[in-house]
């Protein structure tokens, strides 16, 4: 799954693949107090069809700008996304995200907030309620279809934006933080039935966190972001079969390896040097 | 104590206390200063009175047809242009300043001039009436639009709402509990401003109509029986109208 930014295939050639995202030369900058800020610079990634990656890095690194331009509510930048040749320029059904509060709408049941993904899709009408009824089954949340979202746990309020986001079957499915405001144990529950629903769906999905444990056991791929501006400054394999285990003694060395190169604080410069290929190879 | 509040019989009593410690001071009153105040007891003869030749039936009956008039008029109009200048910008920068200027009047004060052109009749009172429940409409309509927050925005974006899906599924909802709360003032403005109007212009019939005449004639037990009327009307709708926001909002958190 090594992909060498340098060499990258031309998106011609991979037109059968889906959710193969590219992401080239890409900066972006902020206007703060009249003054253009870097906030991106100079993002290389491709991501396969069906790959998990994981993004980590100190606050304030473009993580989450960085996943707000690829699903397309943020069009100002330069470089390309593209997700499977096509040039990211707006919203679309094919790009999913869940964020890390839960945006289910107050004034709608848990049913119709899923419910609501399907509105623009050509999903028939007559197959709408069982599909949003298999996603909140797909989530745990059977028994719970009308109960709106204050009358739920946060947890809970989670997995159903975890649903709202899988209901609309996305190519590529963001996720901004998704576990971060949940207490340890529902996280780890939630972890472990996010890595069952990739499995059985194996859409690719890019997923943003600021827990180096969460981003291992999940991801094929962690990238490490640098701050001001963001930037990749290593890219991590975790060549490990999913689904994982937690006690895995690799995980556990990556752990720690991502978090000294975290604290190791200044970023250093270059272009080529921030690219540095970490394999991890399971020893037995 | 709270738990006594949870009894309902209990709760709807305690209400009644302090109404009840009005009427006992009011008796007392009436034994030492006769001019000033009709007993309790004249009250009853006087709303059988009333009751008898009509003219609190066709009182109430007049006075709730132009609340209601005024309120179907000025209320839908007010959050529709309250919502459309919450949306539209340069709606807003056309439209409000004129608006906020205008609402500093006070609704009598626009009584004269609406005499003057309209002429002194059922119009003018409804137009006034619309007034008064239009301006709080608009206010709390726009309020509540502007305040959606972007993050609900943005899931409609993400799903592909259209224009319309977005209004009804977001918008309207969004700005319900502000849009509420505007038509609850529509409710209280438009009933002011209807007895008010009765008093001040005159009409063939209505509660502010009974009152003018009562003075006029010294009637101070029929004055009370209106006031009573008024009074109670007036709180009847507003529970009623409550009931309603209860049930519209029922997704809220119930801990207010």
């Amino acid at each position: 799954m090594s992909v060498d930014p340098l060499s990258r295939p031309e998106t011609k050639a991979q037109p059968l693949q889906k959710g193969a995202l590219t992401i080239s030369d890409l900066n972006k900058s902020f206007v703060i107090g009249k003054k253009p800020r870097l906030v991106l610079e100079n993002i290389e990634l491709t991501v396969q069809p069906g790959e998990f990656v994981s993004i980590v890095g100190a606050s304030g690194c473009g993580k989450s700008t960085l996943l707000r331009l690829i699903v397309g509510l943020d069009d100002e930048y330069s470089g390309e996304i593209r997700l499977d040749g096509e040039r990211i320029s707006t919203t679309s059904l094919d790009r999913g995200i869940i964020f890390q509060d839960h945006r289910l709408f107050p004034w709608m049941t848990l049913e119709q907030n899923i419910e609501l993904a399907l509105l623009n899709t050509d999903t028939p009408k007559a197959r709408r309620a069982q599909i949003v009824a298999d996603h909140i089954a797909l989530v745990n949340l059977k028994g719970f279809e009308k109960a709106f979202p204050h009358q739920l746990s946060g947890g809970m309020a989670q997995r159903a934006a975890i649903a709202r986001a899988l209901v609309t079957e996305p190519k590529l499915l963001l996720l901004d933080e998704p576990l971060g405001a949940l207490d340890a144990l529902t996280r780890v529950h939630v972890q472990n039935e996010l890595q069952r629903i990739w499995m059985a769906q194996r859409s690719t999905m890019v997923m943003v966190t600021h827990d180096v444990e969460e981003a291992l056991y999940l991801g094929d791929r962690v990238i490490i972001m640098s701050p001001n501006p963001g930037r990749i400054r290593r890219i991590v394999e975790v060549d490990l079969p999913h689904p994982r285990d937690r006690r895995s003694p690799l995980l556990h060395r990556l752990k720690d390896e991502i978090l000294a190169e975290l604290t190791t604080g200044a970023a250093i410069g270059n272009a080529p040097s921030n690219l540095i290929h970490l394999h991890g190879r399971e020893e037995r | 104590m709270n738990r006594l509040l949870a009894n309902p019989f209990i709760r709807i009593a305690l209400g009644f206390i302090a109404p009840l410690l009005l009427f006992g001071w009011w008796q007392w009153q009436t034994s030492t200063h006769v001019t000033t105040f009709a007993p309790p007891s004249a009250i009853g003869k006087a709303f059988a009175e009333m009751i008898g030749d009509g003219t609190l039936a066709s009182g109430i009956q007049a006075t709730l047809r132009r609340a209601f008039t005024g309120l179907a008029v000025g209320a839908p109009l007010g959050i529709a242009i309250g919502m459309a200048t919450a949306v539209w910008r340069p709606l807003d920068r056309v439209l409000s300043p004129l608006l906020n200027a205008l609402r500093q009047v006070p609704m009598i004060g626009w009584l004269p001039l609406m005499g003057l052109w309209f002429g002194v009749g059922e119009g003018t009172e409804l137009i006034v009436v619309s007034m008064a429940a239009f301006f709080p409409s608009m206010l709390n309509s726009h309020a509540g639009v502007a305040q959606v927050e972007r993050r609900y925005l943005d899931v409609g974006r993400i799903y592909g709402f259209t224009t319309p899906q977005r209004f009804r599924l977001i918008l309207l909802p969004a700005a319900m509990p502000m849009i509420l709360t505007g038509l609850t003032q529509a409710l209280a403005f438009s009933w002011i401003a209807t007895i008010g109007t009765e008093i001040l212009m005159g009409a063939d019939a209505g509660l502010g109509v009974t009152m003018q005449l009562a003075q006029t004639q010294q009637r101070l037990d029929m004055m009370l029986v209106v006031l009573a009327a008024t009074a109670a009307l007036g709180f009847a709708i507003n529970q009623a109208f409550l009931r309603l926001r209860r049930f519209l909002l029922r997704w809220q958190p119930s801990a207010l």
